[in-house]
């Protein structure tokens, strides 16, 4: 397998993972793991589940630590941020969570406002507006600005947390599962989302998911994780037509050696 | 015998992990607490959700150790003709210790299991990494209003739990073994010093404080999925149970 390397002439990466391992306990995720992510670009993770997808953009934003290497945001190390550091970070870096990962306890205009809450000093009138734009944009009807989390569909909530994560124009939006659980409908809804923001807001985004038409959809470059590290970054049409077994196998679903009695 | 040793052990070592992590997060509850905003806000809605929320509970208990005492003293005390002496025998048993210890381990540890079951499913949920993401401190945001709410609400509701039981009292003195209230309630607060009164809300805001600790330090610690919830705030019950108890005995003992 041969990883898509960028050319000499592409900009500097906006996440570049170094080297980079992590376990827990005596289960290894990463091992020396490298990939770099390019401003604008859409890069979707894949891989089988409970491979560590997940723990790869919670390094990104600093939810968890890795073991070893280095993790940076332009060029500055993640891990090296103090508390107020994560906090600028996470002002600049989304993270849609797989479940939407809604408050409960609050309706859908404080939840979009969250945010802005602890990251500005936007007045009530102009949060509330801002929320209505938000939502807008992942084309929902303004009347739900005031409903529960209990109150919307799995679908909607999915929408509701991607516009909690557009409230205060980050630069990189991470996408946790963003299409796992829902109907085939939704789930082009949310496809065209992510690529319509990415459009409009000109973010960097990444998505992890196992969902190939999806993948395929919204990507610029898809890099796929395999035994603790992405041994193929590439376009969707480089992984289509790649002449490698695992990639193939993924794509298509083919058990090798799988006897599993099917 | 070796494979007992070593569960031996590791129950030692779990312990003292658990010991450690609840007061790493006192600690950290006490570093962020200083830092603005102070979050007025935040701990008025857990103050009410804590405290107003819990009198109903905490008078009709309150009320019941009030008559229960008061009766098994006055039983006692008729064999000796002494009934008249009810409110000296019983004031301090119930300001003292009764009353806050009772409370903190009912109605504490009641507050403890809502918070343990409310941050867990924020766990498993992940709306605690969330609130990270979204740029706030998980423990200045959940942890600090809660600690603070129970730490503030369990001593106000000890000083209203002591009104409840003493009205108790009189109601069974009076009833029960024809001591006049009036004469119940001068007999009960004659017996009573300042040093009892703080001792209660000592104890009180003390228990307050391990309550809120320990319930979201359980609720923190849960691991995936719903089921782990319902072990979380089933250990949350116990431990502070058994922690109040515990610190009751170090406080009576400085107290006396």
């Amino acid at each position: 397998m041969s990883p898509a390397q960028p050319s000499d002439s592409a900009p500097a990466p906006i996440i570049e993972f170094d080297a980079v391992s992590k376990s827990f306990g005596s289960n290894q995720v990463y091992r020396e793991m490298s990939l770099s992510v390019y401003p604008g670009e859409t890069l979707t993770i894949i891989g089988g589940s409970g491979q560590g997808k997940s723990v790869c953009l919670k390094m990104m934003i600093g939810l968890l630590r890795p073991d070893g290497g280095d993790v940076r945001f332009r060029g500055e190390s993640v891990l090296d941020l103090t508390a107020e550091g994560l906090r600028r970070l996470r002002r600049r870096v989304a993270y849609v969570f797989q479940g939407g990962a809604l408050f409960d306890s609050m309706s859908v205009q404080d939840n979009i406002a969250y945010a802005m809450r602890e990251h500005t000093k936007t007045s009530e009138e102009e949060m509330r507006e801002r929320a209505r734009v938000c939502l807008e944009m992942v084309n929902l009807p303004p009347e739900i600005l005031e409903a529960m989390p209990a109150q919307l569909s799995g679908g909607e909530r999915k929408r509701v947390a991607l516009a909690r994560s557009i409230a205060i124009e980050p630069e990189v939006i991470l996408y946790d599962e963003p299409t796992t659980g829902l109907d085939p409908k939704n789930i082009t809804r949310i496809g065209r989302m992510i690529v319509k923001l990415q459009r409009e807001l000109k973010v960097t985004s990444v998505v992890v998911t196992h969902d190939m038409p999806t993948a395929h959809k919204v990507s610029n470059r898809i890099a796929m994780l395999y035994e603790k590290r992405f041994p193929f970054v590439g376009t969707a049409e480089q992984m289509w037509n790649s002449p490698v077994d695992v990639v193939r196998d993924f794509i298509h679903g083919t058990l090798r050696g799988d006897n599993d009695g099917a | 015998m070796k494979r007992w040793i070593e569960r031996f052990g590791g129950v030692i070592l779990s312990g003292l992990a658990w010991i450690g992590g609840a007061t790493r997060l006192a600690i950290r509850t006490a570093q962020v607490a200083v830092k603005r905003p102070i979050g007025f806000r935040d701990i008025a809605v857990q103050l009410v959700e804590l405290g107003i929320r819990s009198l109903p509970i905490s008078s009709f208990l309150s009320l019941f150790i009030g008559m229960i005492l008061t009766w098994q003293f006055g039983w006692g005390l008729a064999d000796f003709g002494a009934t008249m002496a009810l409110g000296y025998a019983s004031s301090l048993a119930l300001v003292r210790e009764l009353i806050p210890t009772f409370l903190a381990i009912t109605v504490g540890a009641k507050m403890a299991a809502g918070m343990a079951a409310e941050l867990g499913s924020m766990k498993v949920t992940e709306q605690i990494d969330a609130v990270s993401t979204l740029g706030a401190d998980p423990i200045k945001k959940l942890v600090w209003p809660r600690v603070c709410g129970s730490t503030l609400a369990m001593p106000l509701l000890v000083v209203w739990g002591n009104a409840v039981a003493l009205v108790g009292g009189m109601l069974v003195a009076e009833q029960g073994y024809a001591v006049p209230s009036g004469y119940f309630y001068e007999t009960y607060i004659d017996m009573l010093a300042p040093i009892d009164y703080v001792a209660s809300l000592v104890k009180g805001t003390i228990y307050g404080l391990i309550v809120g600790i320990l319930g979201c330090y359980q609720g923190f610690g849960t691991r995936h999925g719903t089921e782990a919830v319902g072990v979380a705030t089933t250990e949350t019950v116990v431990a502070t149970s058994v922690c109040i108890i515990v610190s009751d005995f170090y406080l009576t003992m400085i107290f006396v």
